[in-house]
């Protein structure tokens, strides 16, 4: 297939595969930000067990975390203009970016409850009623004491997805977005230097994953502090102890932050 | 002074607590004895609302509160009154020492932060941890947890603190550290309610001791009467089988 390998190639598709590093990016913190968003109401009705959202919110995590990603694109991209098309909304026009980020969203949303709820319940409840007991508000107790040690055990857990996700984008080319993948598709088809292309792409994605882990890193030093230093192991292991992160972490996939139990 | 008339409260079908009065004088030393499973936490928790009453009012100093239709406001308030030393510490892990008692000078007192920063200094000082105040307490033993957690709560200057089993999940060498400072607290003359196995305590610090038995109050008294005169053939049975501790504890 394609021209004999030339190692060359790969050093002058460098740069024209980071022209595109720029789409890449705005997918991954656009579907950051909605996944966020929609990761906190979703996972809210778990929290307080609210009736009817609760059902809601189960529904949707099942539906992002039980279907491939790809499907989920093709669904939103076709299916969501037809059906807002019986409420008269025209979406024929709306740029490609727009599904994509929407779509990924979602999906990381789902991921990002099940993180934030398990975080949340792995704040000890002793810490709460202390702070109740001293005259501490709901909201205080909240903001003062559990969102800060939850937001320490996050860490770990959102730093596996943000990767996942960078490396899911390599998917959006699917719906003809011009992203990095996209990209060193074109190139391929250009040159006949497939593999060249994707050597590069390969090695632009694990130099991003590596620096966003290292900086993620950082951040969990820093929210960590109040811990002994321990070695990484035993660090998540204790974590994992938390029966009920244990249970929730379980069902999250290994590769977006869950662990095998 | 604190006042707990015919309170009562139950989890579904069982009765935890059945009309419980109680009456702890200003500057009091009260210790609760009594089985495991007796309703002793429970009574406790009742005091600053962790757990909801079924009924019953609860007063501390001249505030009142009529469990079964309590607001919001009302609890929040009745929670100022007190402060409770747990038995698994339950401090702040993300914050110092230090911090861990300015926590409620500065969040429900809102005092001034240099203010609550001196006034922690000191309170630390007193339990003995004036070289400990930037340690978390990942970084503390068990005792002196339990000493920041006294601290915590003396802060407030509460009408009483409550102390639900505080030693019981020490180890044996250190209990020793976290009775001293309680002893010490008490001859200040704060009011205290102590749920506590620790007899020798019970007999030194209390002014008055009572003792619960599936969910009622069987007996109270000075500790002189209770201890060596105890009327009640519960109370009786209760004090045999723990004997042999107080040949042990400090
Ligand atoms: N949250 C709860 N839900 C249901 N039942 C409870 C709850 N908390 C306590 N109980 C029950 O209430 C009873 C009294 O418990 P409590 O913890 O007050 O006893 P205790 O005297 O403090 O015992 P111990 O000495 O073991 O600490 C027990 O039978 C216990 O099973
Ligand atoms: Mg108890």
């Amino acid at each position: 297939m394609g021209a004999p390998f030339d190692y060359s190639y790969v050093f002058s598709f460098l740069p024209k595969l980071l022209s595109t590093l720029g789409v890449t990016m705005l997918i991954v913190a656009g579907s950051l930000l909605v996944g966020i968003v929609a990761g906190f109401l979703v996972a809210l009705p778990r929290l307080y067990r609210i009736p009817v959202l609760n059902a809601f919110s189960m529904v949707y995590i099942s539906f992002f975390r039980g279907t491939p990603i790809l499907i989920q694109l093709f669904l939103f991209y076709y299916g969501l203009p037809e059906i807002l098309k019986l409420v008269h909304i025209d979406l024929s026009r709306a740029p490609v970016m727009v599904f994509v980020i929407l779509t990924y969203g979602l999906h990381t949303g789902a991921f990002m409850s099940e993180m934030i709820r398990a975080s949340v319940t792995a704040v000890d409840r002793g810490q709460v009623e202390a702070a109740y007991a001293m005259g501490m508000k709901g909201h205080q107790a909240f903001l003062r004491i559990v969102l800060p040690q939850a937001l320490a055990i996050a860490v770990p857990v959102f730093s596996n997805m943000v990767i996942a996700l960078l490396k899911d984008t390599s998917l959006a080319f699917t719906l003809g977005l011009m992203e990095m993948t996209g990209k060193a598709q074109t190139l391929g088809n250009i040159t006949q230097h497939f593999i060249e292309a994707y050597l590069a792409l390969a090695f632009i994605y694990l130099v991003i994953s590596f620096t966003l882990e290292k900086l993620l890193l950082r951040a969990e030093r820093r929210l960590m502090r109040h811990e002994v230093p321990e070695s990484a192991a035993r660090k998540r292991f204790r974590v994992q102890e938390k029966l009920s992160y244990r249970r929730i972490i379980a069902g999250i996939r290994p590769e977006k932050g869950g662990a095998e139990l | 002074m604190i006042q707990l008339t015919d309170i009562s409260k139950s989890y579904g079908k069982n009765v935890v607590l059945k009309s419980i009065d109680l009456t702890v004088n200003k500057g009091e030393v009260v210790v609760i004895l009594g089985p495991s499973g007796s309703g002793k936490t429970t009574l406790l928790r009742c005091v600053n609302y962790l757990e909801k009453p079924n009924g019953g009012e609860i007063a501390i100093g001249d505030y009142r509160v009529q469990c079964k239709r309590a607001t919001k406001k009302e609890i929040h308030e009745l929670r100022q009154r007190s402060a409770m030393v747990f038995q698994q510490y339950n401090l702040f892990k993300h914050k110092t020492a230090i911090e861990n008692v300015m926590e409620g000078l500065v969040v429900v007192k809102k005092m001034p932060k240099a203010e609550a920063r001196l006034k922690s200094i000191a309170l630390l000082e007193k339990v003995g941890l004036a070289d400990k105040l930037d340690a978390y307490p990942s970084q503390l033993s068990g005792g002196q947890q339990q000493r920041v957690g006294i601290a915590r709560a003396l802060a407030l200057e509460p009408e009483v603190i409550l102390f639900d089993e505080p030693t019981s999940a020490l180890d044996p060498e250190l209990v020793g550290e976290v009775l001293a400072v309680i002893r010490k607290i008490a001859k200040e003359g704060i009011t205290m309610i102590v749920v506590t196995h620790e007899m020798g305590f019970a007999r030194d610090v209390a002014n008055h001791v009572v003792f619960m038995d599936e969910g009622v109050i069987v007996e109270q008294g000075p500790p002189s009467e209770l201890f060596h005169n105890p009327r009640e053939e519960r109370t009786k049975q209760f004090l045999k089988r723990i004997t042999p501790e107080l040949n042990y504890s400090i």
